[in-house]
């Protein structure tokens, strides 16, 4: 009961905090003005400690006792501006995110730095899933915090608010800033399961293909370079003296898949997306070249991760209303 | 606040998830080499603040109960035990069991939990219960705070200036403690930990001094006070015994100060009034149950004003010169034996001063009341028949009161008889054995046996308790008054005059009363502890400084009130300052003491000075972006500079060469050295300053 009531009562300062501040630029440097800070549960048992104290010193009119109160007392007002400064000034940027499939944990990675001439300790950044690390960063030095967020459907996933938090030095206060950044992760469509076969391969024939692979037409000649076959210099032109030639040869026998949109009637958006995601996949991994067709969107065959990630962000990306609505 | 119980285990990383997020200890980290550097981190903060517990109760073993603290090491040493052992924390019933059980034998020992004395050893025993169910990080925070309370305790029962930099330097640590605790990341090094808080102490100490000076003080106590019993451990008690007064003259320790405005009264004047004895059974002597009625008081001759300096001894006596005059009496009141008493809820529970006016020569000028004559005559019956046989006698042959007196007090003097530290034991009718067997006795053998004397010849009176003497320290001017100065005399009924002192160690040995009583045991070869100390002129000296010291610190600090405050605050100008006013003060500092650390902050805080390079190709990169080509992130100087030139050619002499100096001394051959880069440097500077967009 208490524990839904705090949590409702953070939502509600973490969506005042984006109104108040709006999306954060990348990278930012955090101003003293934004951060907040309150005493911790640990900083509310000293405070009525040294209440305590402060009525028995009095009581028994000892001064040493009272002088000892209000050295705490004032030691721990010094935490509290050594909690606030060692979070303002800290400069945060996104670092790169690894594209997931939907279902698995988006890891975004968030890097701060400290340019002061001091060092920063126990910097702890935290969304409503997790807790990183806490980090010490030394002057001029950088670490890289991970921040899951859970990834249940495809598109373009964004990292909502999350906080950097400090407790240092003493634990008794807690200093934290809340932070938007528009950081976003592709989440490709989760694989569907292997039951369809692929569409066959095709065969393509012409001068339309890879003219870098391939062996099985003669292209044209082209002048020698250091380090080509032997086997491929035309010595036929090269005995009718118009000099050194090499054979070229091109594009017959490229195999591909096409994976079409429309080769996939009856399946919703969705289910379309996840098969035509797990024949990418099963392609990808056989290492054979293959090409997507979506409405609107045409990638021609091709093979290598580059091609991999473009397609499935493709997939990722198809018509995201859709994938959000 | 989930997130605050972190376990301490999982607090440091592993060698293998370095990796992400990790931090690496920088080379200075590394290689530090001291006690228990290669401890598991748990271990070591359990360690550390288990030290900062024990730094923070030593003060307490001379007045704790053994068995607290026999208590508490055992649960320190079991848990300490665990952790090396790995064993499995006690059940939750068992430690919740053994709270309770700890709790009980405090209350059934001390008969309360209210009050200092109580109060500490729960603290303590407490601290070591706490110990044993000690897993998070939080747990180990509250034992450091049960140490600071333990600290604060200790202030409680002593407030010496010799104290002072043990408990500074156990605050400190434990703060240190406090942070290293905090740090879950890494172990910070301690050396680190201790400059950290070394420098927050100093920034804070100037707001505490101020929160000190500036706190308004309250007359009196919220609520009555069980008092601490370590600090009443020395002093005179409310009956005397043979050996008690000697007892007491073992210990140096200070009774209390006296600051004489005027003249300074004589030395075998100097007698301090402490409880008068009355009621005697043959061997010891009491107060009377019920008091009596008080006796008018004329004064004859001056006067004596002085300031009286008490510490604390838990008692309501006031240990005022002879006869008081004049009191505060609000805070005090006179007995009918002249003792001065202050108010039944303020026993002098702290170092307490009173401003008091006394008189030696005085006559008691109202008759003797019955009651008190009769108290005052009687003898136990079947006890010391041999003295009173002795006293009856001398009586006859002396004819009068007087007489009688001087008969005895020659007895003492001219016959064997022995001023000693040590006398030797009496057998149950003291008197008798002393005066016909022992002979040796301190003055409480003397002042008891004349006053039997004295009864059994009819002569009302008294024994009075108290101090005889004391020694001026000329640095501060105070008289100083030890536990072994005290003494014991006798006061008789002499109808006309009144009560009359007359103190029977001055017949025996009369160096005790006009030079002290080291003079007195010199000629019996006995010797005081410290006494050393008060011979050699150097010593002396020192000493003589280190209570001058102690002096300033015990009026200026220890007893700083609502005097102090006022006279501070005339000296700035601000007289009759109100409580409003101490208010705004407060404030004020507050508000100044946070504005000057936050500007401290900031400054330490400051971002690092970039080398000159850097700054000057970032000058240049603002002057392009000002005019609308700011420098894309993935842009390196020959892009970025092509692309300006693109759009404004006429910069194009001075850009390319500026690229071509930058990318020179940036990315240039090591060799260079930074000597020969300085042209190139200003040369830069200079085409940067020059450039008009």
């Amino acid at each position: 009961m208490l524990q839904r009531t705090f949590a409702a009562l953070r939502h509600k300062t973490r969506t005042w905090a984006r109104k108040r501040h709006g999306i954060d630029s990348d990278p930012l440097t955090l101003s003293g003005r934004r951060i907040y800070i309150v005493p911790s549960a640990l900083g509310i048992a000293f405070a009525l400690m040294l209440f305590a104290m402060f009525l028995g010193a009095m009581n028994y009119a000892n001064n040493l006792a009272l002088g000892l109160t209000f050295m705490l007392g004032a030691l721990a007002l010094t935490a509290m501006h050594y909690c606030h400064r060692n979070l303002a000034g800290v400069q945060i940027r996104s670092a790169a995110c690894e594209p997931v499939f939907a279902g698995q944990t988006a890891r975004f990675r968030i890097a701060l730095e400290n340019d002061a001439k001091v060092a920063r300790y126990e910097l702890v950044i935290a969304n409503e899933y997790g807790i990183a690390q806490p980090a010490r960063i030394e002057s001029g030095a950088r670490v890289v915090l991970d921040l899951e967020v859970p990834a249940p459907q495809r598109g373009s996933l964004q990292l909502d608010s999350f906080e950097i938090t400090t407790r240092h030095p003493f634990g008794l206060f807690r200093a934290w800033a809340y932070l938007n950044m528009d950081v976003r992760c592709v989440v490709y469509p989760k694989p569907g399961p292997r039951g369809l076969p692929p569409p066959p391969l095709e065969t393509d024939t012409g001068g339309a293909q890879d003219t870098r692979r391939g062996d099985e037409d003669f292209a044209g000649l082209r002048a020698f370079h250091a380090g080509d076959s032997p086997r491929r210099i035309a010595w036929k032109v090269y005995a009718r003296e118009q000099g050194l030639q090499v054979k070229v040869y091109a594009g017959t026998a490229v195999t591909s898949h096409s994976f079409d949109w429309e080769g996939l009637p009856g399946l919703g958006t969705e289910a379309r997306l996840s098969q035509l995601c797990r024949w990418i996949e099963d392609a990808y991994a056989a290492g054979r070249a293959f090409g997507l067709r979506l409405p609107g969107v045409e990638i021609a065959p091709n093979v290598g991760p580059g091609h991999r990630q473009r397609c499935l962000t493709a997939l990722a990306l198809f018509d995201e209303q859709a994938a959000n609505g | 606040m989930a997130e605050e119980a972190r376990a301490i285990a999982p607090s440091l990383p592993s060698p293998g998830d370095r990796g992400r997020g990790a931090h690496v200890p920088s080379p200075a980290l590394r290689g530090r080499v001291w006690v228990g550097a290669d401890w598991p981190p748990t271990l070591q903060r359990l360690v550390w603040v288990i030290a900062g517990l024990t730094l923070a109760v030593v003060p307490h073993v001379a007045h704790i109960k053994i068995w607290i603290l026999v208590l508490a090491s055992a649960a320190a040493g079991l848990r300490v035990a665990m952790e090396v052992k790995q064993w499995k924390m006690l059940a939750r019933w068992l430690r919740s069991l053994l709270a309770f059980v700890a709790l009980l034998a405090v209350l059934l020992d001390y008969r309360t939990l209210n009050g200092v004395d109580a109060g500490t050893a729960l603290l303590i025993v407490m601290a070591g219960m706490k110990l044993l169910e000690t897993k998070t990080v939080r747990d180990l925070t509250v034992i450091v705070f049960l140490s600071y309370f333990a600290l604060f305790a200790a202030f409680l029962y002593n407030q010496s200036l010799l104290r002072l930099p043990y408990m500074i330097v156990t605050a400190w640590l434990l703060t240190v403690t406090l942070m290293r605790i905090h740090q879950t990341t890494t172990s910070m090094p301690v050396r680190e930990a201790i400059g950290i808080t070394a420098r927050m102490f100093a920034q804070s100490l100037p707001l505490a001094v101020l929160l000190f000076l500036l706190f308004p003080r309250l007359p009196g106590q919220f609520w009555s006070v069980v008092p601490a019993r370590g600090a009443a451990t020395t002093g005179l008690s409310d009956e005397m015994s043979p050996g008690d007064v000697s007892e007491l003259s073992v210990s140096s320790a200070l009774a209390f100060r006296a600051k004489f405005l005027g003249l300074l009264p004589p030395a075998r004047e100097r007698y301090w009034r402490g409880p008068v004895l009355h009621d005697f059974d043959g061997r010891t002597w009491r107060q009377p149950r019920s008091p009596f009625m008080p006796q008018a008081v004329t004064v004859a001759g001056a006067t004596y004003e002085y300031d009286l300096m008490l510490e604390p001894h838990q008692r309501r006596w006031i240990f005022a010169l002879d006869v008081p005059t004049t009191w505060p009496k609000r805070l005090a009141t006179r007995t009918a034996d002249l003792q001065l008493l202050s108010g039944f809820d303020r026993p002098i529970s702290t170092l307490t001063s009173f401003h008091l006016e006394s008189a030696t020569t005085y006559t008691v000028s109202e008759p003797l009341p019955n009651l008190m004559r009769l108290v005052d005559t009687r003898l136990p019956r079947d006890r010391n028949a041999r003295s009173i046989a002795l006293a009856r006698e001398m009586r006859e042959r002396a004819g009068s009161d007087e007489a009688f007196i001087a008969a005895v007090l020659a007895k003492f003097r001219d016959e064997e008889y022995f001023y000693t530290l040590e006398p030797p034991r009496l057998q149950l009718d003291s008197i008798d054995d002393f005066l016909f067997n022992t002979r040796r006795g301190f003055c409480e053998h003397f002042a008891s046996a004349f006053t039997v004397l004295a009864r059994a010849a009819g002569i009302p009176s008294r024994v009075v308790t108290g101090y005889q003497g004391g020694e001026l320290n000329p640095l501060s001017g105070y008289l100083l008054i030890r536990q072994s100065d005290a003494h014991a005399w006798s006061e008789v009924w002499l109808g006309e005059r009144g009560w009359v002192r007359i103190d029977p160690t001055a017949a025996v040995a009369p160096e005790r009363i006009e030079k002290g009583i080291e003079a007195a045991l010199a000629d019996s070869g006995e010797s005081l502890p410290g006494s050393f100390l008060r011979q050699s002129a150097l010593l002396s000296q020192l000493r003589l400084t280190w209570d001058a010291a102690n002096t300033f610190w015990n009026n200026q600090v220890v007893a700083f009130g609502e005097a102090q405050q006022r006279w501070l605050l005339e000296q700035l100008n601000i007289g009759d300052a109100d409580w409003e006013q101490l208010g705004i003060g407060l404030v004020l500092t507050l508000v100044a003491f946070f504005a000057l650390l936050s500007a401290y902050l900031t400054w330490r805080f400051r971002p690092r000075a970039k080398d000159p390079l850097a700054q000057i190709y970032e000058q240049m990169c603002r002057k392009l972006a000002r005019h609308g080509m700011p420098r894309a992130p993935h842009e390196g100087p020959t892009d970025y500079v092509t692309r300006v030139l693109q759009t404004k050619p006429e910069l194009a002499q001075q850009l390319v060469e500026a690229r071509k100096i930058y990318v020179a001394l940036r990315y240039g051959p090591r060799s260079w050295g930074p000597q020969l880069n300085r042209s190139e440097l200003s040369r830069l500077k200079f085409i940067v300053n020059q450039l008009k967009v």
